[in-house]
């Protein structure tokens, strides 16, 4: 019997064979997908282990975790900050062992002593490549080896381990004495671990998630269009099976058997497809950094969950699909036109519609997972909403078509799609929902950049330290800024004091002070009222804060009552230095800043700081792009082979009409006609969509506007749109190959 | 042989005059080719004189004003000629048309009739057929040129059990 | 031969002996009727014929009878036993052990020879493959079909492919075989080769044939005819149906 089934299967034909071989590729896509995304899963994990050494000192020693030692420990004074050069982060540790069992972290051979300092690779090159004084005496000394691989992240991250003088580094404010090194990945601190390096796998996970279950409808709609190929003359040869006295059961196993072949094929395929894109994926940053080649690795569970799971999963949905038909020995002699779509059809569309728009009235929901509860089930009932409705709107679109029909071409391509109006989406209904996403996150995306991003035309130009605890003005040592105004390119120094020593009853950090003096030499940062020696600003001084701000340029601070010669007294705030925007000047900058007045977090530019917070964003907004566009393709795919599949089913008719004199060019335009006014309507029906979820959603959770799209956007919605109508038109020629007077004769 | 119960049948439809008689016949059955009233007056005879049927004289000059009336024997004569199947030759069509128009003028159903008549076609192509498997040739290629004759017969008998309703209606029934 | 004759040689068999009954079949299609109370009764090893004109219904009481269709009153009887009470599986494996079937396009399966299709009840029935076909390749030199063995159906005349289709109806050794215009799509002469290899198979083997046809001289082959109109079967006057 399987036997047979593997003759049904490989002797149908050219027919036959090609629809076994769209069906192994669209399952191929879909296995390399999954694939893709299970091994990212698992890159993301491997990497986050290598960052766990990073949450020394962070997390307590409960969660910490990691080896009890053998014997008693020297405890090792540790820091950890973040560093920058040129826009890259740098991480940096200070260590300083009070013994010779002090706990050594991974990737280097022993603890580097004062005056020593070990770096990794990329950070190696990058020493050598930099001019002196812009890098390399923030660590002070001499290079004694590299940081090995099981403790970096990423290849290309800058990890720098610095030696320093126990006492020295002990009365650094940040520094903590640990007894060993963390083995907690930072997703496992629960938060606790406070590490500004390092990454919570937790969204990435999601996101990874998300973008598979995102690509993967439209794969699975490619794998539907590629099953229903050559539909009615499988109906034919079951129902001829049937008739000779094949048990329904029997039916199902030929398909079953049919199904799984290609399903196998299509997956032995996607694993061969995997392999070859790993090297090219790994050097994707998703995660803010890049994988190693070997982190992209599959589990041995995976690999038999896949091996298995998919062939099974198809012989399934073969089986399932054969239910719903039932094949009987007279075959589809009886066929009856189907119900028309009703109106109701749009009621979950504009369910979902309302579900969000009431929450962006009332407004978002207090905890992260319930905003998720809010927003998941607005959003999931568009989307089942959009193909629910699509094929009422095909048919509406149909009607018009054809009532105001002038050319015969459209006339009959008209009253085909409100004959059939589910058949007629079908074929789009990939396209739809890729276009929904598309709009949806890529015009969320850009609203959410849009706020973090203030259009700050001084972003380069301000290098500012931030003292985490108000520096008393005893540390700043003399002459600082004098070496700072030195520097080639700096056009002036401000320093920011605190109105007052803050106190344990503050809630907020007193009001911050500058003087005039500093500011007449930053004109960027504002102006003094005619008179005033020294003014009160706020925060939005550097517009460093999240909540964007314009240049400063023109405001004008108001006075403040403390006297000048108090001021160089009191505690200071930030120390920030305008320069003309060359790396040169930054990065002297930030190197004196550093040597001089070093604090937890380092000196960086605004735009570093903003870049931070947007810095997943721009990727997530990449990511949807590619996401997008992936789904715009396979999509096309599927459109493209429903459109020949349905020719072929229409091959007699048509072949009929041309005989009785109807030119091919009017058939042509009956096949266009027939996929591309439905594609259309339901386009703008889903973009807009989009577009209205994306607005309702930042409206609810920021109380934003929807920003406009850019050109990005437009640009990937034009390609989606020409690739479709390229996919249509490229199918038109097999048209005029496969009516021609062969077809017609009788067999 | 069809013109005195051709005759038979239409006087069971109703009493009527020789004169009138030969204008029904040649209406329906005559075809371009009128009855002579001879003819007509001759078979009446003919039948009066074997109990079918009864004239009637009525006052008045000549043999054109005698009504003729159908007796019981007369109906019976019709009934058993309606109910038997012809021979399945080749140009019996006017003999089955007659009897086709004359069922339906009594109330009688044509169906049944042609039913009958279709059945014992079949058999005779039965026949042939067999003559066809077990003859020679020669045997064989006479027996197909009868069998397409009769088999014209059953389609036009097929056609007209079709028609049947539209037919009754044209002759009045 | 007169017609009393030819009326005494077709007198209904009796009632003990039929092979095949369908009493008061009555079948709707959605609204349409299309069988309203049909009954025939055929005997074994006769070579019936159902004539009547397009839509009488003909069609469907041959697909009642065979167990294609279970109709939504009356009862179809095979052999003594109920016919469509029977679930599909049993109707399936009835089709394929008991009956054979000719119908007149779309039956062979284009993806197998003609010797695979005409052993594929045998293989349904799960013979050996190598048995199956082997008992099929006998069936090609009785039908004239010497040297089609590999052919698939495309490359197959329509004559070649009915009387491989006949092949298969034959081939399980059937008790019945339903043919359904078996000669519709043929010219004379290939129609008139396959009656005859039919109905002398038929006569050979001792099998009952229920053909539906509205062709008179393929009924001609038969032994007797019933009439289906408007999904009742009528009876010429004198004859038994």
């Amino acid at each position: 019997m399987i036997r047979l089934g593997l003759r049904l299967a490989v002797g149908g034909g050219r027919e036959a064979l090609t629809r076994l071989a769209v069906i192994a590729v669209a399952v191929a896509i879909g296995v390399a997908l999954l694939l893709v995304a299970v091994a990212g899963t698992n890159a993301v994990h491997a990497q986050n282990e290598r960052y766990a050494w990073l949450q020394t000192g962070f997390a307590t020693p409960e969660i910490a975790g990691g080896a009890p030692a053998a014997g008693p420990v020297d405890p090792l004074w540790w820091s950890l900050r973040r560093d920058g050069f040129d826009g890259e982060e740098i991480g940096r540790i200070d260590v300083a062992a009070t013994g010779p069992r002090s706990p050594v972290p991974p990737g280097i051979r022993a603890l580097p002593g004062p005056g020593e300092f070990y770096a990794s690779p990329a950070l190696t090159e990058l020493l050598d490549a930099t001019p002196d004084g812009q890098l390399d005496d923030r660590y002070g000394g001499t290079q004694v080896g590299m940081i090995g691989p099981e403790a970096l992240p990423a290849p290309e991250i800058l990890i720098v381990v610095v030696g320093r003088e126990v006492d020295e580094l002990a009365d650094q404010t940040d520094a903590k004495e640990v007894t060993s090194i963390s083995t907690v990945s930072p997703s496992e601190c629960g938060g606790d671990c406070g590490s500004t390096f390092g990454i919570n796998t937790d969204g990435i996970s999601l996101l990874l998630a998300v973008v598979g279950t995102a690509l993967l409808f439209p794969v699975l709609i490619f794998i539907g269009s590629a099953a229903r190929l050559s539909a009615t003359r499988r109906e034919q040869r079951f129902a001829a099976m049937r008739l000779v006295g094949a048990t329904p059961r029997q039916v199902s196993l030929l398909s079953t058997v049919e199904s799984s072949v290609a399903a196998v094929v299509g997956m032995v395929a996607g694993f061969g497809v995997f392999f070859a894109l790993r090297s090219p994926l790994a050097a994707v940053p998703f995660t803010g950094a890049r994988f190693y080649v070997s982190d992209l690795s599959l589990r041995p569970i995976d690999v038999v969950l896949v091996a298995v799971g998919v062939p099974v999963a198809a012989a399934v949905a073969a089986r399932l699909a054969l239910q719903r038909v039932q094949i009987s020995p007279l075959g589809a002699s009886r066929r009856t036109t189907p119900r028309p779509p009703r109106a109701w059809r749009v009621i979950p569309l504009a369910a979902g519609v309302a579900e969000l728009g009431w929450f962006a009235s009332v407004g978002r929901p207090a905890t992260t997972s319930s905003q998720i509860l809010a927003y998941l089930p607005g959003i999931l009932l568009i989307m089942i909403g959009l193909v629910v409705a699509g094929p009422w709107l095909t048919m509406v679109g149909a009607r018009l078509m054809a009532g105001r029909a002038r050319r015969p071409a459209v006339l009959i391509a008209g009253r085909r799609l409100s004959d059939s109006p589910q058949a007629g989406f079908r074929a789009i209904s990939g396209l739809v929902l890729a276009l929904f996403i598309g709009s949806a996150s890529i015009g969320t995306i850009a609203t959410v950049v849009a706020a973090a991003n203030p259009a700050g035309a001084d972003a380069d130009l301000l290098v500012q330290q931030f003292f985490l605890e108000p520096l008393p003005a005893t540390s700043v040592p003399d002459g600082l800024v004098d070496r700072l105004g030195r520097i080639d390119g700096v056009v002036g120094v401000a320093v920011v004091h605190m109105e007052r020593a803050p106190t344990a009853s503050d809630v907020t950090w007193p009001p911050p002070v500058v003087s005039c003096a500093d500011l007449a030499k930053t004109p960027s940062l504002g102006r003094c009222p005619d008179g005033a020696e020294t003014v009160t600003i706020d925060a939005r001084f550097t517009g460093a804060v999240i909540e964007g701000a314009p240049s400063n340029t023109d405001t004008v601070w108001p006075a403040s009552d403390v006297p000048i010669d108090r001021l160089d007294g009191l505690p200071v705030h930030q120390i920030i230095v305008v320069n003309d925007g060359s790396t040169a000047a930054i990065e002297l900058a930030r190197t004196v800043l550093e040597t001089t007045v070093p604090d937890r977090f380092g000196p960086e530019t605004v735009s570093e700081l903003n870049s931070h917070i947007s810095r997943d964003l721009r990727q997530y907004q990449q990511l949807a792009n590619v996401v997008i566009l992936a789904s715009l393709v396979i999509a096309g795919c599927s459109l493209a082979v429903s459109v020949a599949g349905g020719l072929t089913d229409r091959r007699r008719p048509f072949s009929l009409l041309r005989l009785t004199g109807v030119p091919v060019a009017m058939l042509r335009r009956v096949v266009a006609f027939e996929t591309v006014v439905p594609l259309l309507i339901t386009a703008a029906v889903a973009a807009g969509s989009g577009f209205v979820a994306a607005h309702l959603f930042v409206r609810a959770q920021m109380d934003r506007n929807l920003q406009p799209p850019g050109v990005a956007y437009y640009a990937v919605v034009l390609a989606g749109l020409v690739v479709s109508l390229v996919v249509i038109a490229s199918t038109l020629p097999l048209l005029e190959r496969m009516t021609g007077p062969e077809s017609v004769r009788n067999e | 042989m069809t013109v005195p119960l051709a005759l038979l049948g239409l006087l069971e439809r109703e009493p009527s005059h020789g004169y009138d008689l030969k204008r029904d016949y040649d209406t329906f059955f005559g075809r371009g080719r009128p009855l002579p009233f001879g003819q007509v007056y001759a078979t009446l005879g003919r039948l009066a004189r074997d109990g079918k049927v009864i004239a009637e004289t009525e006052p008045g000059a000549g043999p054109e004003r005698k009504r003729y009336v159908i007796t019981e024997e007369g109906v019976s004569d019709v009934e058993t000629w309606l109910a038997e199947p012809v021979q399945p030759e080749p140009h019996l069509q006017t003999v089955l048309f007659v009897k086709v128009v004359l069922a339906l003028m009594s109330g009688r159903s044509a169906e049944g009739y042609l039913d009958a008549q279709r059945a014992a076609h079949l058999d005779r192509m039965r026949e042939l057929t067999g003559i066809k498997r077990t003859g020679t040739i020669a045997d064989a290629l006479l027996a197909d040129h009868a069998l397409f004759h009769v088999e014209a017969d059953l389609r036009w008998i097929d056609l007209t059990t079709a028609r049947l309703s539209a037919l009754a209606e044209e002759v009045g029934a | 031969m007169t017609p009393a004759t030819a009326l005494e040689a077709v007198e209904a068999p009796s009632p003990a002996a039929y092979v095949l009954e369908a009493c008061d079949v009555s079948l709707s299609f959605g609204p349409t009727p299309a069988l309203r109370g049909a009954s025939v009764s055929v005997a074994p090893g006769e070579i019936l014929a159902v004539m009547g004109p397009s839509g009488s219904g003909k069609s469907t009481l041959l697909h009642c009878l065979a167990g294609i269709l279970v109709p939504d009153s009356g009862e179809v009887v095979f052999d003594g036993r109920r016919v469509d009470t029977l679930a599909e599986p049993e109707r399936s494996a009835l089709r394929r052990d008991r009956f054979g079937f000719v119908f007149q396009f779309g039956q062979l399966v284009p993806e197998l020879t003609a010797e695979e299709n005409v052993a594929l009840p045998l293989l349904l029935g799960g013979a050996r493959r190598e048995a199956a076909l082997r008992e099929a390749r006998e069936w090609f030199t009785r039908l004239d079909l010497e040297g089609l063995e590999r052919r698939r159906s495309g490359e197959l005349s329509g004559g070649q492919a009915q009387r491989v289709a006949l092949a298969r109806g034959l081939v399980a050794r059937p008790d019945v075989v339903f043919a359904d215009e078996p000669t519709g799509s043929l010219d004379s002469l290939a129609g008139e080769h396959v009656m005859e290899l039919l109905t002398n198979s038929a006569r050979d083997e001792g099998t009952t044939v229920v053909l539906v046809t509205h062709d008179a001289r393929v009924a001609a082959y038969t032994d007797r005819e019933i009439v289906v109109r408007d999904g009742r079967v009528t009876t010429a006057p004198g004859r038994a149906s």
